[in-house]
């Protein structure tokens, strides 16, 4: 049977179990746009109103669904737009397939009206990249797309389609069986690893388990709860990490890095044994590299080979996902106690909360601070909500104040630091559990960059909650040159707009709370809101966040004020 | 220190962009480079001449093996391979070389490619200071010079 390219497009996605896309159409991806019309009851399509939405509300989308996040985009600008969403999602592991739209094959390399070459331009921030020219390359194209983008590490693919290839018909015949004899497939955990990682962890005085992404990816958090439970191990967590273990947890120890724990961060440098499951000692997370852990024998757990001893050495690395890697472990593991180690853990918590906690939470004057509205918000959802926070302030208090008691229920930019990713993540993971509260915190500033996603939201008729913790700054850049930049404070100064207003003009309802008084209910009334709703909380302007590892610094030298 | 890396991918277009693509992130100048088709696999061959350490050498060796179309990576040093690059010199027929070159070329192990009225075209198969030993001695002939990237073979293992 012969199909337009456009059509075998369709089929494909179907053969991939999509059924949701995000999207923007244009001149060169019309025929997939055209195809697309047949198929509106089996493929959903989300006009976003930036390309840039599309991606993030398909990494939103992918992170929570467990599926592979799709979006469309037209050539040239609309291609280009998706490319920081792109460069997202291959930071921080998210299956994508991003398809753009192509000028005709005749006319690539000439310059021609929204010709941009994407390859040239994605080929450093996607896991693989492929242009198609012909109608019969699209099956066999999607299918590698597919797997690639959501096998081992997960990352982003864009195949990028010239309109002939979309027009022109080939015979339909989904690939039974893909092949790529050169993708190198994460092997099983070596067993004399394993071994060696179980003696260290058995023989360890000072155990130090670190829970990156990667185990909410491979959905380990079971042996990562019986692992730490068995050995009495401490877990901290990247601040993608977070929500790999339950916050009540008694040995969850919370965030570690740069605005992390104090606890986590002076604790990294007098463990014995590390083990760091699914994470890639980002500069984020270790501070300076030349004083980080030097003490401790360090077991590196990860997916992807080119992380092992890229920042750190490690003495043990299990070259596996964390899942494998961490059932292979267990058994081998004895039952241990950390009785005095962990009392550590409690003993610089004690000194965080009273030099930093208490003032962050007490109410002293009527001025809210983020963290009363976070903590406020965490206690009243019990933890159980999805949070979605964008980047700066707002998300590292996000990060520090919610209890997270759902796994895999926080997302955020965590390796591009994309601001603007909130609102349309928060769409993407809303449509991907329409049952669960989605919350979305969001500063002032990251909102104005997809602000207009307002719109997808109001005409897609869904419920997100949107918070707008508003200080009227570029807060971390206004706390960085408060702190390093002798307080001159270069154009971080924001006039915003009446953001109630603003959103009262896309048909989303709100309020905005000033006062301290006045927030519990503002907070419940957010909650209690059936369609989406929009709650400006009015900040303290210059708050710094603390505990910080400036950066540069050993995490020992952890900042408490 | 010289490393040489030996990528092995699939032959299909573009994994040369991907490939320079990693040596710009990281900021390390490709000294030589040479691609060749193993016909027998569909396969491509990249071998790359870099100077610099070898466990920066090792990381990169890493992240291209994440690039889809390499199957596998190595690296080695010098003392770990044999190795060769090729050289045509052109130099011009002037009687006091041509008095000369029959001994210069069975001395340092070159031959002849090409001659004609003006031009006598040499070639030479050798490491570096192979060609630029031949190249010296016969300077003030030489019209042009070409050199190829490196061709290796580890003497041991694969």
């Amino acid at each position: 049977m012969k199909l337009s390219g456009g059509r075998i497009l369709m089929e494909s996605l179907l053969e991939n179990q999509t059924d949701l896309i995000f999207g923007y159409p244009g001149g060169a991806i019309m025929p997939i746009y055209d195809a697309l019309y047949d198929y509106k009851d089996k493929l959903k399509h989300v006009l976003v109103r930036h390309e840039q939405g599309a991606a993030h509300a398909a990494e939103g989308y992918a992170r929570l669904s467990g599926k592979v996040g799709v979006c469309f985009a037209t050539s040239g600008p609309g291609a280009t737009n998706l490319v920081t969403g792109i460069a997202d999602a291959m930071m921080d592991s998210v299956p994508l397939v991003c398809i753009t739209g192509q000028v005709y094959a005749n006319l690539l390399g000439t310059d021609a009206f929204q010709e941009t070459d994407m390859i040239g331009v994605t080929t450093p921030i996607t896991k693989w990249n492929y242009q198609i020219t012909k109608p019969d390359e699209v099956a066999e194209t999607i299918a590698k797309a597919f797997y690639i983008a959501r096998t081992g590490r997960p990352g982003p693919v864009l195949i990028d389609i010239t309109k002939n290839a979309q027009i022109e018909k080939a015979d339909f015949k989904y690939p039974q069986k893909i092949s790529i004899p050169s993708f190198k497939l994460p092997g099983k955990p070596n067993d004399n690893l394993v071994k060696q990682a179980a003696k260290l962890i058995n023989n360890a005085q000072k155990p130090f388990l670190i829970a990156g992404h990667g185990v909410i990816i491979s959905k380990a958090f079971n042996q990562l709860k019986t692992l730490a439970q068995k050995a009495d191990i401490p877990v901290a967590s990247t601040l993608l990490g977070l929500s790999a273990i339950p916050s009540s947890h008694p040995l969850s120890m919370g965030i570690l890095g740069m605005h992390g724990k104090y606890s986590t961060n002076v604790l990294t440098n007098q463990a014995d044994v590390i083990i760091a499951v699914g994470m890639r000692f980002d500069d984020r997370v270790t501070g300076r590299l030349s004083e980080y852990a030097k003490q401790a024998k360090i077991i590196h757990i990860d997916i992807d080979a080119s992380e092992i001893n890229k920042n750190t050495i490690a003495n043990v690395a299990i070259n596996a996902d964390a899942k494998s890697a961490l059932e292979a472990l267990i058994p081998k593991i004895s039952k241990n106690e950390h009785t005095s180690w962990l009392s550590e853990f409690n003993r610089l918590d004690q000194i965080e909360f009273e030099k930093v906690t208490t003032k962050e939470l007490t109410p002293q004057n009527n001025k809210i601070k983020m963290a009363q509205v976070v903590n406020m918000l965490s206690d009243k959802t019990k933890g159980r909500a999805v949070v979605v926070a964008d980047v700066g302030q707002h998300q590292m208090v996000t990060a520090r104040y919610f209890k997270f008691q759902k796994n895999n229920s926080f997302l955020t930019s965590g390796g591009a630091g994309t601001m603007g990713y909130a609102l349309p993540a928060a769409i993407g993971a809303k449509m991907a559990q329409p049952q669960t509260e989605v919350i979305a915190i969001i500063g002032d500033g990251s909102f104005q960059m997809t602000i207009q996603e307002l719109a997808t939201i109001a005409q897609e008729g869904i419920a997100i909650k949107i918070i707008i913790l508003n200080n009227k700054f570029l807060g971390m850049v206004r706390q960085w040159q408060d702190l390093f930049f002798d307080k001159r404070y270069s154009f971080v100064d924001l006039k915003n707009p009446d953001f109630v207003a603003v959103a009262k003009g896309f048909y989303i309802y709100g309020e905005k709370v000033t006062s301290y008084s006045d927030l519990e209910k503002a907070i419940e009334r957010l909650l209690k809101a059936k369609k989406s709703y929009l709650l400006e909380v009015e900040v303290e302007k210059e708050t710094n966040v603390f505990p910080m590892v400036p950066a540069g610094a050993s995490v020992e030298e952890v900042r408490l004020e | 220190m010289n490393i040489t890396i030996t990528i092995y991918s699939e032959n299909k277009p573009g994994v040369l962009y991907r490939i320079a693509n990693l040596f710009l992130r990281r900021k390390v100048n490709i000294e030589s480079l040479t691609v060749s088709e193993i016909k027998s696999e569909d396969r491509s061959r990249f071998t790359i001449v870099v100077k610099e350490d070898l466990s920066l050498v090792a990381k990169i060796a890493k992240q291209l093996e994440r690039i889809i179309e390499v199957s596998s990576v190595e690296i080695h040093t010098d003392n770990e391979l044999i190795f060769k690059d090729a050289a045509l010199i052109k130099i011009s027929k002037n009687p006091k070389v041509v008095k000369k070159l029959d001994s210069i070329i069975s001395l340092l192990k070159a031959s002849i490619a090409y001659q004609n009225d003006k031009y006598i075209i040499i070639e030479k198969l050798g490491t570096e200071e192979d060609i630029d030993l031949l190249v010296s001695t016969l300077e003030p002939f030489v019209k042009e010079t070409v050199k190829s990237g490196r061709i290796a073979l580890p003497k041991n293992g694969q």
